[in-house]
């Protein structure tokens, strides 16, 4: 079966006074119509970046410096401008992190639903307007019909996430990219703002790709996952088999640091020692591999991806055939 | 809305008889007056002129007098320019004032702005780098040197336009150029900083996101969030331009209030200061006004008479 979305060697860099930041390094993945996949990393991973890189949507400085990006088997990377922009919003329906800045504060938010119809779509105004109280009604912001000649600072965090969605989804996107989107909600917001994007995956069909750095948002959400660092992928996998056995030691540490009340008797949280690389200079090789427990000299030596288990692989030395055993960590079962 | 108005023009008044009592009174505390000179007059002359201009009377009878003057839009007789009321001054300078200042604020806007967006969107490229430049040197150069050379190559050397007056439509170029010319710079560069805040924004990003059209990005998303800052200071650069300026005014012969000003304080014209002072305030508070309206059409998020915490 071919992906919808099939990246292949990824790599982004911002282009700064201080020099090259090396931000996405040969990123590779692939997404199915229809399926969910999260991307998980801590800030600076580069995973907002690869997404950004795909709808070619990079902030200045930012640009792309190989790889391709196939969509329905067309290099997004290699369209013209005007070709991109009849994708984004159409096809590629994009969510942000912070609803309370990703709406412009001097329109209605009817309107900026009612501009992205119209822009992909041969339809009147009145229709597009018909439409976007089918969209508000969709994602349940209620009177809708009211609502659309409101503007975004009359709204809750919540009710505007809820109209980013709306705008993502005005054109029935084949795929949807939503980037944080519950991170600048309050927790019990962003359930419902997940459920209501499961949901809504049910109806439309469409595939997800969830950027998050919540391991619970990717346990519950998620079908797939890749697991970034230091602008590379360190694991990728069904999410039930990584979490079932982690393969790459920088999984291991986040799947160790997430905090559980079951078994804490007063237990201080167990973080990753160390910090993020800097991306301007990355370590040669694993960029985990100055924090990882597990590291060895070949680790100075960049990994390919191996495979784990069936549906997982990992860029790390140590599942190598030829490998030494990795030591037993301690704090683990 | 009909509230708020109300309460406006209730500000602007108290306002204006601050303004009104603190002229006069400071005005007043300078020792001297109108009719002191070099030259001798004799004592009864003197005591003639003063029972007629009311300068006899004690200060806060003439502030009252005065006053009471003003609220009947009768700003008083000149002392300087017999037979003529400061009403009449100030009607017979304020159409070359205006004329000049109008289009000086029209060019402002429609140079301004587009030259502050070609800026903005080629950001360090060399069209941002021309304007910036440009823009650079009208606002360090002084008017009256920007007018003075532009009379000598214009006028003198290219005899493009006449040296002085506006009988003629070209006479208005260099007056306007010279009037306009730091504000223009202004206006650019303000408009460039605000438009390249504004690309940076994430609702930006989301328009670009929601794959519209580069013109629609720029013009319905971008510049009317950028024109909020540029708004704030439209309003007395309008007030500034339209009172016209008496360097301009002099320097191209021009017959308009700026220099009426002037030349009233030289002349310690009690009546003519005081009257040209209470206009230009006026201006200023209604073009003030004027912003907040526009404020309230371009951005949703102002409501008026709402209280701030």
């Amino acid at each position: 079966m071919t992906a919808l979305l099939d990246v292949d060697g990824l790599t982004t860099s911002f282009f700064t006074r201080r020099g090259e930041v090396k931000s996405v390094r040969g990123v590779s993945f692939r997404v199915a119509a229809g399926e969910t996949l999260g991307i998980v990393g801590e800030s600076g991973s580069g995973k907002s970046v690869t997404c950004m890189s795909i709808l070619r949507l990079l902030k200045t400085g930012g640009k792309v410096v190989s790889g391709r990006a196939l969509f329905e088997g067309r290099d997004l990377l290699a369209l013209d401008e005007d070709e991109m922009s009849d994708l984004r919003g159409n096809a590629i329906g994009m969510i942000f992190q912070d609803p309370m800045t990703s709406l412009n504060p001097t329109l209605t938010v009817g309107e900026q639903v009612i501009e992205t119809i119209i822009r992909h779509r041969p339809v009147s105004r009145a229709a597009a307007r018909q439409r976007a109280i089918e969209l508000f009604d969709m994602v349940r912001i209620p009177s809708p019909e009211a609502r659309l000649r409101a503007y975004p600072h009359e709204f809750s965090g919540g009710m505007r996430q809820r109209v980013m969605i709306a705008i993502a989804l005005a054109c029935e996107p084949k795929l949807l990219i939503a980037d944080e989107p519950t991170t600048a909600l309050d927790v019990t917001i962003q359930r419902q703002i997940l459920v209501l994007l499961k949901e809504l995956q049910a109806k439309l069909g469409m595939a997800i790709i969830l950027i998050t750095h919540d391991l619970g948002i990717i346990v519950e959400f998620t079908d797939r996952m890749l697991v970034m660092y230091g602008g590379q992928v360190m694991e990728e996998g069904l999410v039930t088999a990584v979490f079932r056995q982690p393969a790459h030691p920088y999984t291991r540490g986040l799947i160790a640091a997430i905090p559980n009340i079951a078994d804490d008797n007063g237990q201080r949280l167990r973080p990753i020692p160390g910090s993020p690389p800097d991306m301007h200079d990355p370590p040669p090789g694993c960029p985990f591999a100055p924090r990882c427990p597990e590291a060895m000299l070949q680790c100075r030596v960049p990994a390919p991806m191996i495979q784990a288990a069936i549906g997982q692989s990992s860029r790390c030395w140590r599942l190598h055939p030829d490998a030494p055993r990795p030591v037993e960590q301690d704090g683990r079962p | 809305m009909i509230a708020y108005l109300a309460q406006r023009l209730a500000l602007m008044l108290a306002t204006l008889f601050a303004i009104i009592t603190l002229t006069f009174f400071l005005m007043h505390a300078v020792p001297g007056g109108p009719f002191v000179s070099d030259k001798m007059m004799a004592p009864e002359i003197a005591a003639a002129i003063n029972a007629k201009f009311h300068l006899d009377e004690p200060l806060w009878q003439q502030y009252l007098a005065y006053l009471g003057g003003v609220f009947t839009f009768d700003l008083g007789p000149s002392f300087k320019y017999p037979g003529m009321s400061v009403n009449q001054m100030i009607a017979s300078g304020l159409p070359t004032t205006a004329k000049v200042g109008l289009l000086a604020l029209l060019s402002v806007i429609a140079l301004g702005v587009p030259l502050g967006v070609v800026a903005a969107l080629n950001r360090n490229r060399w069209p941002d780098t021309a304007v910036m430049a440009i823009a650079t040197i009208g606002v360090a150069i002084p008017s009256y040197v920007i007018a003075t050379l532009a009379l000598y190559v214009f006028a003198m050397r290219l005899k493009l336009v006449p040296t002085f007056g506006i009988d003629d439509w070209r006479g208005y170029f260099l007056p306007v150029f010279a009037l306009s010319g730091f504000w223009l710079s202004y206006v650019a560069r303000l408009t460039r900083s605000s438009l390249i805040e504004t690309m940076l924004t994430d609702y930006m990003t989301t328009a670009r996101a929601k794959g519209l059209r580069p013109g629609q990005i720029l013009f319905k998303h971008g510049l009317r969030n950028s024109l909020i800052p540029l708004v704030t200071v439209i309003g007395p650069v309008a007030a500034n331009l339209l009172t016209g300026s008496f360097v301009i005014e002099q320097i191209f012969a021009l017959p308009g209030i700026g220099r009426h000003f002037v030349l009233a304080i030289t002349n310690r014209d009690y009546t003519a200061i005081m009257g040209i002072t209470i206009f230009y305030a006026v201006v200023l508070m209604v073009m003030i006004l004027l912003v907040d309206l526009a404020y309230l059409a371009l951005d949703p998020r102002i409501k008026f008479g709402a209280r701030h915490p």
